[in-house]
């Protein structure tokens, strides 16, 4: 088994009748699923060793797409649902021309430090490595049905197809978290136990309007992880106290990285910030700046057409991440902030420059700097502090942001001022704004 | 009586890029948004919202808000 399409093709002679995914009240069994990606991998068949960009519909469709691409020896590219139409012919063009080695499954975009979107390239092994450093860790296994709400183009929830299909288990697809009562009627729906990966906010929102029902179906959920972003310890203790049975996750994991580790918090100590001990096809440890490294066989290939970026965090089968940490007289990992300007919002990661640099291309914007605001529910957005001549249209402005930037990257709140503070050699003091 | 202007007034501040005056005003908030509306409502008026009680229909306008508040204020006395 070298690809998870060679595991697609086991499950579908194993387990042909087993429902694979469920969506909008419609089912695929195994069989029919491999049938529907081998005939869409004859319409991918003339892109072989190249790139495929295809938008994430957020259905089974997406799915298909994914594994039918990889099937046909292409690389599958996925973006944002709600990705611009500029961005994705961009993305394009620059990933046409290149010819890729059959070991390059996937290019995720990423946000990268300097504010520019990178191209994570990741292998078939990392898939696996990732695969089965989930099914070792937090026990998938056939009979799980896990439930997907968030973007399948990112890793958090791309991730979780792997064990899925590595296990022969099932995907409930919902479109996401708006609908809390389809969240509970995927709970239901299941015949044995669920499965679930919900970012921090998400959970703080099920323990605000959910917990009743939460509780009521607490016996279903057999684990939850989360990750992306840090989850407080109030609900951290809220959510062990609520599923006394339930394994409770919190992951190390990034684009770059692959899944490295996981910590079960429902372990009776419940520790903030801590995410456990490596998997099994990974390593860490902390470099002398107080970063995290890690190594392993789920780290990324490199960075796509960015050879320089490539050697800045990936030398010796080691990826120097941005995350500072330590690790415990246990062996386990903790994390305790980053060194970079990245922002943090929503378990989504955002280059301020990125944000700024389109904002400025408004003519009434003589200055600004994109900052980290507190939120209610959830912790982190983005705020954009503005100088200009006369008044500001906030809406307006969003409105453009949203015409040129992936949505997660559009600020929340807006705000005029005199001026941005800068340092003596005229950089943003973004410092100053923390 | 709750008005659709308490709400507003109550709501602009924390969703400044929803159009608060749409006749599908779910339709145009995402999760965390919904969740936003809740909470303030729950804090504001002292009272317990569900998961039941976060519907398109309860979400579908400012005024649609206002009667599940004044709903919920009836349930408490």
């Amino acid at each position: 088994m070298n690809t998870l399409e060679d595991f697609l093709k086991r499950d579908a002679s194993l387990y042909p009748d087993k429902i694979a995914i469920f969506c909008q009240g419609n089912r695929l069994t195994y069989a029919q699923l491999y049938g529907l990606v081998c005939s869409r991998s004859s319409e991918f068949l003339p892109f072989k060793g190249k790139a495929v960009v295809f938008p994430n519909t957020q259905d089974a469709d997406f799915i298909i797409t994914y594994l039918a691409i990889h099937m046909a020896g292409a690389v599958a590219v996925p973006l944002e649902k709600d990705c611009p139409e500029d961005r994705f012919l961009h993305i394009q063009k620059e990933v046409s021309d290149t010819t890729f080695e059959d070991a390059i499954a996937d290019i995720l975009f990423t946000t990268g430090t300097t504010g520019k979107s990178k191209g994570v390239m990741i292998g078939h092994q990392a898939i696996l490595a990732d695969g089965e450093n989930l099914i070792e860790a937090q026990g998938f296994n056939n009979d799980t049905t896990f439930i997907i709400s968030g973007p399948m183009n990112h890793i958090g929830c791309l991730s979780k197809i792997f064990p899925v299909i590595m296990c022969g288990a099932t995907l409930y697809i919902l479109e996401g978290m708006k609908d809390i009562n389809a969240f509970f009627d995927a709970i239901s729906w299941a015949e044995g136990k669920v499965a679930t990966f919900l970012v921090p906010a998400s959970i703080h929102m099920l323990l605000f309007y959910g917990s009743k029902k939460l509780r009521q179906l607490a016996h279903k959920i057999d684990f939850i992880e989360t990750g992306a972003a840090p989850i407080t310890h109030t609900d951290m203790s809220k959510l062990c106290e609520m599923l006394p049975t339930t394994r409770l996750y919190n992951t190390y994991a990034s684009t770059e990285t692959g899944i490295i580790a996981t910590y079960n918090y429902n372990d009776g100590r419940c520790t903030e910030g801590c995410l456990g001990k490596a998997m099994k096809n990974s390593r860490f440890f902390i470099t002398e700046k107080g970063t995290i490294a890690c190594q392993g066989q789920t780290l990324m290939s490199g960075y796509f057409g960015e050879e320089e970026m490539t050697r800045k965090v990936l030398r010796d089968n080691t990826l120097y991440s941005s995350d500072l940490g330590n690790i415990d007289d246990e062996g386990m990992l903790h994390i305790l902030g980053r060194e970079d300007d990245v922002i943090n919002t929503g378990g989504f990661k955002v280059a301020p420059s990125e944000v700024e640099s389109v904002a400025l291309e408004r003519p009434e914007i003589s200055d600004c700097i994109c900052i980290a605001a507190p939120h209610p529910i959830i912790g982190t957005v983005l705020k954009l502090l503005i100088v200009s001549d006369g008044d500001i249209d906030k809406k307006g402005i969003a409105r453009y942001l949203q015409s040129k930037l992936e949505s997660y990257k559009v600020p929340f709140f807006y705000e005029k001022v005199e001026c941005i503070h800068r340092t003596f050699n005229g950089k943003i003091d973004r410092k100053f704004y923390r | 009586m709750i008005t659709k202007e308490d709400i507003r007034s109550l709501l602009e501040d924390a969703l400044p890029l929803v159009n608060l005056d749409s006749e599908f005003l779910f339709s145009e908030l995402d999760s965390l948004e919904v969740t936003t509306i809740l909470m303030m409502l729950s804090e504001k008026y002292d009272i317990v919202l569900e998961a039941e009680d976060a519907t398109p229909k309860n979400l579908k306008t400012l005024e649609s808000l206002a009667a599940l508040v004044e709903k919920k204020l009836g349930e408490k006395e």
